[in-house]
């Protein structure tokens, strides 16, 4: 006879009440989830999550108040859970899940692990921990109306990595300092700008004319107008933005006069990039200050933030943002350095106003602060119900694991609309690992095109073994028969090597490096290719271009929309339906809806 | 009944509500901010669609529930306290409710729906109805619907779940859709015309018009004619496990109980058998297996249901409508 213990059958309901899952992440998806469980019985669960609670999560973070507001997500979520179900065991970590604490030991605590992430780098290493520990992992994501689950089993499932993910977007230097077409090119341009000025400076990140750009085709005879410009800021090459900021005593004149006036003639002086193009138009403080007429103001309906004011007010705004950013750089006292953060006022300002004077500037119609914030701070736009949803998909999914049913699990899309066959969720097969993966592979091995004169230890370390591969903590030797390490995880060991180039240890075409991460227990084989064409610092050698199936591509976009706000360089939509037609399986959970569209007549209206 | 003056966001509210509006739009988030809904049953499924709709930021929102708090209440559903067993359902639920959005004017109703007269109904502009009785929900759908008055029902069994809405014969609502940009020259956002693309930010604005059938339509379809014979084999089989259930709820005046397992097992058995066979349907169109997987309300489901559910709501209540 079925015994049952609530809706479930009581084997299932006492091995739910014993076992000891972690979830990742206290957010969106992460409070949903930990309601989730303690409701359906779950008494052993840990959570991780390195934020703090900002307003803008209270529309669906449900077990975040207002007065909550600064304190820990992982603390806070499980104050709350705890009030509903008193009787639980919740572990909270203010911590990321990134820190070698969390080794395959802490893992294999587990019977189930799952992510309520928002990166990529993240999901990546959890990923590997999974995969190290054995523990099926549970991964899932929403944009907006959008969302996914899926189940990742080693040896039996694609691991996280095995379908190769969009790269995040960026834009080639030329364009975001000399002929940005686009706001999100000056917007870009504006928090380049920002660090410049007032954070860490970056190599990849200038602001000043590029007079390398292959595009220019420099004219040795235009050096008169060059030297005046350059005059005018005591070369632009030699002195560093934040130096010469500091030598003004940031005064946003003169600033506003440099960035919006004198660069801009520098770059008409480059007449080959306004052949085809409409050139750009400098901006001079004092003849914008005494043209400006004084408006009747209409009080504006809607939001403050908005309203899209007019040139003059991008001037004040730029002015008043760095006054505020200069004290705040004097107050922090010497050497200080501030980080960008869309939520901090000034900031926020700053990039609001400079990168609206670059548009103006290379006439684009300038956005509202409330539009520039949505791609400045990579927002997704978010809602209490997709996260909801996805978060029970989850839990079913961890049942089926825990009842032993693998084969039944599924990944589910959520559609914001039904598809043509009228389903809202749509369930597909797993894939099996694919054999290629550079992760999950018994021998992971992976090709990388670059010059290895021109390519730095550091650059290796950071951009190419971290960054694009994931490891956090790496050691790289080369198989060189003697073993050469290249770098070393322990700090300070291989720092003298950061700055020579490959070259130097005698890599070369055909050679071979081995990386690892300790702690995700993972070893990958780098094969070099010496390739002297480079426009990009380096290339994965992927797998054959044609195989991008349209089905594929709608998952890839998907993977891509609901990987996280931390990673796309791009201005977030969610707006995208899905058209992937599953297997009509469905798990127990069902929905019927009655309603019936019986005419659906449309008439286009005028357009916005 | 979209109150006439334009309710204002305030700029707390906007902080708040930022990461929907940039989804729906400040419209929407008005037009949410002027409805008041009437929420029927505070189980597992009433809880989830109460937490979407406050969270939404509706104008105010009506938990009418009789039931008392049972110790099984405590563990389907988080906004009543583990301390509140034998107080009214509603008003244990409506503090941890209330605290989810100030913003919301949230109002707790101890009264049974049934005693309800028709005008308490019309001074909402949706009703959602969970856990009630077929017959309940057949006359406020054919009440409110009547009044223009949006309509949702809904209810969680078990791993099983189902969601309903009727928004009248002539719903008129206008959906936005992406606009294709074409080039014709310099175009507003650069300098050089680009090949044409979708831009996310230029949408046009369709009107459509949707019929919705009724609650009582919907249940009553005739399965011995032709055409209803033809669609049976696209109707999912929850269609009349439903029938079952709320036959179930009809005559017991509860639903399937874990505490009585064997002798409602029994039941639905022998209702599924009456069901069938007074829709005269094949016996073997709906199999056991159901039986031990309808009861109690599951977590995760009430999740998947009232999100769909609430979501639906939020769609519905943010249309543009005269």
């Amino acid at each position: 006879m079925v015994q049952l213990v609530g809706s479930l059958r009581k084997e299932l309901a006492d091995s739910i009440s014993t076992c000891k899952v972690l979830v990742v992440g206290a957010g969106g998806i992460g409070c949903e989830l930990l309601k989730n469980l303690v409701l359906t019985g779950f008494k052993n669960i840990e959570v991780i999550d390195l934020d703090t609670i900002d307003v803008s999560n209270l529309n669906r973070q449900f077990l975040f108040q207002k007065k909550h507001v600064g304190k820990s997500k992982a603390q806070v979520a499980k104050e709350s859970a705890l009030q509903f179900c008193p009787s639980a065991n919740i572990t909270a970590y203010h911590d990321s899940i990134m820190n070698p604490e969390y080794n395959v030991e802490f893992f294999r605590k587990f019977m189930l692990v799952m992510n309520a992430l928002d990166n990529r780098a993240a999901r990546n290493h959890v990923n590997r921990m999974c995969l190290a520990a054995d523990i099926p992992l549970i991964e899932s994501g929403t944009a907006g109306y959008l969302g996914q689950v899926t189940v990742i089993k080693k040896g039996m499932t694609e691991c996280y990595e095995c379908q190769p993910k969009p790269a995040q977007k960026t834009f080639p230097g030329c364009t975001i300092r000399n002929t940005p077409s686009e706001p999100i090119h000056c917007i870009v341009w504006a928090k380049y700008l920002f660090n410049q000025l007032f954070g860490e400076e970056d190599a990849d990140q200038e602001v000043s004319p590029d007079t390398a750009d292959p595009e220019a085709a420099w004219n040795p005879e235009e050096t008169a107008a060059r030297a005046t410009a350059s005059d005018k800021d005591g070369d632009i090459k030699r002195v560093s933005t934040k130096e010469w900021a500091r030598s003004t005593g940031y005064d946003s004149v003169k600033l506003f006069n440099k960035l919006f006036k004198d660069d801009i003639m520098y770059l008409l002086t480059m007449d080959k990039l306004w052949k085809k193009r409409k050139a750009p138009t400098p901006l001079d403080w004092h003849q914008l200050e005494n043209s400006e007429c004084p408006k009747e103001g209409t009080p504006a309906s809607g939001l403050k933030d908005q309203q899209v004011l007019d040139v003059w007010g991008y001037c004040q705004l730029f002015q008043h943002s760095v006054e505020t950013l200069r004290s705040q750089l004097q107050e922090k006292g010497e050497g200080a350095e501030l980080v960008w953060d869309k939520d901090d006022p000034p900031a926020m300002d700053f990039v609001t106003a400079a990168a609206n004077l670059r548009m103006h500037i290379f006439s684009m119609n300038m956005k509202s602060r409330f539009d520039v914030k949505s791609m400045a701070g990579n927002i997704i736009p978010a809602i209490a119900t997709t996260n909801a949803v996805i978060a029970g998909l989850i839990v079913l999914e961890g049942l089926k694991i825990l009842s032993g049913e693998l084969e039944s699990c599924r990944t589910i899309f959520l559609n914001k609309c039904p598809n043509l066959r009228k389903k809202l969720l749509v369930p597909c097969v797993l894939d099996p690992p694919s054999a290629n993966c550079y992760v999950c592979a018994s021998k992971p091995e992976v090709t990388v095109k670059l010059n290895v004169h021109k390519t730095m230890v550091l650059t290796l370390q950071d951009k190419i073994v971290k960054e694009r591969f994931g490891m956090v903590a790496p050691d790289v030797q080369i198989e060189d028969g003697k073993g050469t390490i290249l770098i070393s995880s322990e700090e300070g060991e291989t720092e003298g090597n950061n700055n020579k180039f490959l070259s130097d240890f005698g890599i070369r075409n055909g050679s071979r490096l081995q990386a690892d991460d300790f702690l995700q227990d993972y070893t990958l084989l780098i094969n070099v290719l010496h390739d002297l064409e480079r426009d990009v610092e380096f290339e994965v050698v992927g797998e054959a271009p044609d195989k991008a199936p349209p089905p594929q591509t709608n998952q890839e976009e998907v993977n891509s929309i609901t990987n996280g706000n931390k990673d796309s360089a791009q201005p977030s939509t969610s707006s995208k339906g899905q058209h992937r037609s599953g297997h009509d399986l469905t798990s127990h959970s069902c929905y019927i809806s009655a309603k019936r569209l019986s005419s659906v007549s449309e008439v286009e209206l005028s357009s916005r | 009944m979209i109150e006439k003056e334009d309710p204002v966001i305030s700029e707390e509210e906007a902080a708040q509500y930022d990461r929907q509006i940039r989804l729906w739009g400040l419209d929407a988030q008005k037009r949410l901010r002027g409805s008041r809904v009437l929420l029927a049953g505070l189980g597992g499924l009433g809880a989830e669609v109460a937490k979407n709709l406050i969270l939404a930021g509706v104008k105010g929102l009506t938990l009418l529930d009789h039931e008392q708090v049972s110790e099984e209440s405590c563990r389907a559903q988080f906004l009543v306290p583990v301390t509140a067993q034998g107080q009214n359902r509603a008003k244990a639920s409506l503090e941890r409710a209330q605290n989810l959005n100030p913003m919301v004017k949230v109002h707790a109703d101890p009264d049974r729906i049934e005693d309800k007269p028709d005008d308490f109904f019309l001074q909402f502009d949706a009703v959602c109805l969970t856990g009630c009785s077929r017959d309940l929900m057949i006359r406020v759908d054919q009440l409110c619907s009547k009044h223009n008055i949006k309509v949702f029902c809904g209810d969680v069994y078990g791993y099983y779940g189902y969601m309903f809405c009727n928004l009248g014969q002539a719903h008129n609502y206008v959906e936005e859709k992406p606009k294709v940009v074409k080039p014709s020259g310099e175009s507003n956002d650069g300098p050089k015309a680009k090949k044409a693309k979708v831009d996310p930010n230029e949408t046009t604005m369709v009107k459509k018009t949707a019929s919705f059938c009724t609650l009582k339509e919907a249940l009553a379809v005739d399965w011995t004619s032709e055409k209803a014979k033809a669609g049976l084999k696209r109707t999912p089989v929850d269609y009349f496990l439903l029938q079952v259930l709320l036959k179930f709820r009809t005559d017991k005046g509860r639903d399937p109980d874990p505490q009585s397992f064997p002798e409602d097992s029994q039941l639905l058995r022998q209702i599924r058998d009456d069901v069938l066979e007074s829709l005269s349907l094949n016996s073997d169109l709906l199999n056991d297996d159901f039986i031990s997987y309808c009861f109690s309300e599951m977590s995760p489901v009430c999740a998947v249901v009232g999100g769909v559910l609430g979501q639906e709501v939020v769609k519905r209540l943010t249309v543009f409508s005269r």
